[in-house]
């Protein structure tokens, strides 16, 4: 009826316009857009301007450039003559192995303390619960720098502790035996036939589980999956130390070294690693510990009435019945902390960690801070976007066949 | 009587001593199986070892006059400080603020009436009281700032008074009333140029607990409607708003906090004229906001997906409109089913505001690690230090999880 005494020009399918909702979308959407878009031209004309007037360096001719400033700890070879390409990359190497080592250490030590939460037993049950209530609950800077200044006032490395001459522990961090190559070629073939032997053990695994499962008789797939990479990794150091007339790696270990007693061999994981590393693991286990209880508790309690009713031990209960169904739930939300995880390491700065925010925040000093930002901007993007793609892949594997 | 009432008393057996009263909770629950046993005795052994190191070190082996000697540092930072306020006589007004967030907190007691919100206003005022008679030696403590410290008392039974007997007692009104509160505080802090005792002091000097709270209460009110309109956004079936939303979260959850700090000290500036007025406290709060929203927008989204479709459904068939479906149902529901991850997210915001050391603010944390870099001496006493750090932020952050648990309870999460 309105419309009838509305001009045609006011009205579309006979509805106001003003009341027709596709027009209304489309005038939100669009208003939206031109004031975002507004609002990015002002800002970048706003940058632009900065750059011309107050003279702020702008490009990426820098990169090329030599960095001419040592980065404290770095796992692949670096000097101060590289470039700040080079020492990009390096900084990223560190991020990335504090992340995949932190992860690997936090699932574990996670999944342990979640476990116990829910153990029958009420006073470890109570004691994973104070771990999860006063690590998830303290900021990581503060449990960080804790670790930090225990460390820092540790004795200096002449007057450190060496614990049976194989240990050393001071302020600069922890000294341990490592194996290391005696010949880098000889090292990495070893390397590799153990990494094809570890491989066949699980394919020989997973083949005889499933006879197993078929036929119903023992084929104990474990035991021997264990043993074929075993096999192969002692044949191959027998054969190699035969060819070689040396082994392929052997046991460095540290020891005192010059007029300053440097510790000299085996690996030292120096006080910025060290410190970061722990700090993450506590807290990041403490959510994932939170995680694996909630994933497990979400399993229904049939599940597990029905394995026991069915003569399954409790060890193969929860192994075999509980954890492949609690994992659906789990995987998400622990990919999510992987992903926190990849994110606190940027608090390594605070610790002397050279990680990639530290290396950046220096190299704003002498590069130009906006194209720094780019590319760590993109860096992190890329090592989340990493972590997702890994979490979607596995989560695609576990997932029930035909559930959705 | 008695044997009409229990005609098989006779063949009633007790239960086996084993199984009831202490002996039975002990079976039960430490010692059902042998590597049961083993365990307790394993955790049992641990809990004596800490207890007695840790317990011995608190009580003689720590020293913790490095606390003292900080003192109000922790609390204000350098607030009070010549460089901040020359004639030393600003310390009122942080003071003063506290007095109107007892008020406050006594408002929110008297409306409600229960146990949460007295625990939570007679604790803070509690502990204020408590604080006038500590010894302090780096800050000045004369007997006003201690007369402030008990004023509080009285602040409370006002608070409690006005929401009990006057019509400001209800939710809509105490909650204006925060907000003013929260302004108040914010201008009380900054200072009025022109006005005596009002001396402006620089956001630099502002520090301390005072700082962190001051992030996180400003942080935590803002991030959850823009978290909600983010969620929404990205929901929304509009191309264009969909796009921004997801580019908004996906790059803010994408780097890390600290990174995203550092940027706004260095390159925010360059994006507003020279003479916009950006200090770095804005700027940080800013930042923490939008860090936050990305993340609770993810949070609010994970429960309206949880959200039977039926509910919307059922809604519009009443004739509700889109608005009043998002509103009025859509949107109650799934914030109750999400209180735990919210609140979670508040407490990540609370302890986020920790990373500020990058942009050179001193909240509790870089108050006391720069006290420790800069005094060599107390390289020692950094243990100390830190214990106690950890120990505040813990009772903030725990006191929101009981909140959040008690919320819950009075929402009847759980229970339909």
């Amino acid at each position: 009826m309105t419309t009838q005494q509305l001009p045609r020009f006011l009205t579309y399918q006979n509805i106001p316009l003003w009341r027709h909702v596709l027009i209304i979308q489309w005038t939100a959407q669009i208003v939206s857009a031109i004031v975002v878009v507004a609002l990015v031209v002002w800002f970048f004309a706003n940058v632009s301007n900065a750059i011309q007037d107050r003279d702020i360096p702008f490009g990426w001719s820098f990169l090329q450039r030599e960095y001419q400033t040592p980065i404290g700890e770095h796992f692949i070879p670096y000097e101060s003559s590289d470039t700040f390409l080079y020492a990009l990359g390096v900084a990223i190497t560190n991020t990335v192995i504090v992340a995949v080592a932190g992860v690997i250490l936090a699932i574990i030590l996670g999944i342990f303390i979640g476990v116990a939460r829910l153990s029958s037993n009420w006073l470890v049950s109570r004691l994973a619960l104070v771990y999860i209530e006063f690590f998830r609950n303290v900021p990581l800077l503060v449990q960080l720098l804790f670790w930090f200044f225990i460390i820092l006032a540790l004795p200096p490395v002449r007057e450190g502790y060496a614990i049976g001459g194989f240990l050393y522990i001071n302020n600069g961090g922890i000294s341990m035996p490592w194996p290391l190559p005696n010949n880098l070629a000889m090292g990495l073939i070893w390397t590799a036939i153990a990494a094809a032997g570890v491989v066949v053990g699980i394919l020989l695994n997973k083949r005889l589980s499933r006879k197993e499962t078929e036929t119903g008789q023992s084929t104990y797939p474990f035991i021997k999956g264990v043993a074929a990479a075993a096999g192969i990794a002692v044949a191959a150091w027998l054969i190699l130390s035969l060819i070689a007339g040396e082994s392929p790696f052997f046991l460095s270990v540290p020891g005192p070294e010059g007029r300053f007693g440097r510790i000299a061999g085996g690996f030292t994981a120096r006080a910025g690693l060290l410190v970061l590393l722990v700090g993450l693991v506590i807290y990041t286990a403490a959510f994932i510990a939170e995680i694996v209880r909630a994933g497990i508790q979400s399993v229904g309690r049939g599940q597990t009435e029905a394995a026991r009713a069915l003569g399954l031990s409790p060890t193969n209960t929860l192994r075999q019945v509980i954890f492949p169904q609690a994992l659906r739930v789990i995987i998400p939300p622990l990919i999510s902390q992987c992903l926190n995880l990849t994110k606190n390491s940027s608090l390594g700065g605070a610790v002397g960690y050279t990680d990639l925010t530290n290396v950046a925040v220096t190299m704003t000093q002498t590069a130009p801070a906006i194209s720094i930002f780019i590319l760590i901007m993109a860096s992190y993007l890329v090592m989340s976007l990493t972590w997702s793609l890994i979490g979607n892949i596995y989560n695609r594997m576990i997932e029930f066949g035909g559930r959705r | 009587m008695a044997a009409q009432t229990a005609p098989n008393a006779g063949y009633e057996i007790p239960p086996p001593r084993t199984e009831v009263g202490v002996v039975g909770w002990l079976t039960a629950n430490l010692f059902s199986t042998w590597y049961n046993a083993a365990l307790t005795l394993i955790a049992g052994a641990a809990i004596v070892l800490a207890l007695w190191y840790g317990l011995g070190w608190v009580f003689t082996g720590a020293d913790w006059t490095v606390i003292a000697k900080l003192g109000g540092r922790f609390v204000i930072g350098q607030y009070n400080t010549d460089a901040a306020c020359a004639g030393n006589n600003c310390f009122w007004r942080p003071q003063a603020a506290l007095l109107l967030v007892i008020a406050l907190l006594g408002m929110a007691w008297g409306m409600k009436g229960n146990a949460v919100a007295r625990n939570i206003a007679v604790g803070v005022t509690g502990i204020a009281a408590a604080l006038a008679f500590l010894p302090y030696s780096m800050e000045r403590m004369g007997l006003d700032v201690r007369l402030l410290l008990l004023a509080g008392i009285p602040a409370l039974g006002a608070g409690y008074a006005l929401a009990r007997w006057t019509p400001l007692g209800t939710g809509l009104r105490i909650t204006i009333a925060g907000v003013a509160v929260f302004l108040l505080t914010l201008v009380l802090l900054r200072g009025l140029p022109g006005v005596p005792g009002m001396q402006p002091v620089g956001v630099i000097y502002w520090g301390g607990l005072m700082l962190n709270l001051i992030l996180a209460v400003g942080g935590i009110t803002l991030s959850l409607p823009i978290g909600i309109a983010l969620a929404l956004g990205r929901r929304s079936n509009l191309p264009v708003v969909k796009a921004l939303c997801v580019t908004f979260i996906e790059v803010f959850r994408g780097v890390p906090l600290i990174t995203l700090l550092f940027m706004s000290q260095v390159l925010v500036p360059l994006a507003f004229p020279q003479d916009f007025p950006l200090n770095s406290l804005l700027r940080a709060g800013i930042i923490i906001t939008m860090f936050s929203a990305a993340y609770m927008a993810e949070n609010i989204r994970g429960g309206l997906q949880a959200l039977h479709p039926g509910q919307a459904e059922a809604a519009r068939a009443l004739g509700l409109a889109g608005w009043q479906t998002t509103l009025l149902i859509s949107l109650p529901q799934a914030i109750r089913n999400v209180i735990p991850a919210i609140v979670g997210q508040f407490i990540g915001l609370f302890k986020d505001t920790s990373l500020v050391y990058i942009i050179a603010m001193l909240d509790i944390v870089e108050t006391g690690r720069t006290f420790i870099l800069g005094n060599p001496e107390y390289l020692q006493s950094a243990k100390e230090m830190f214990v106690f750090v950890a120990i505040v932020f813990w009772i903030f952050t725990y006191g929101m999880s009981y909140v959040s648990s008690k919320v819950e309870e009075s929402l009847g999460v759980g229970r339909r």
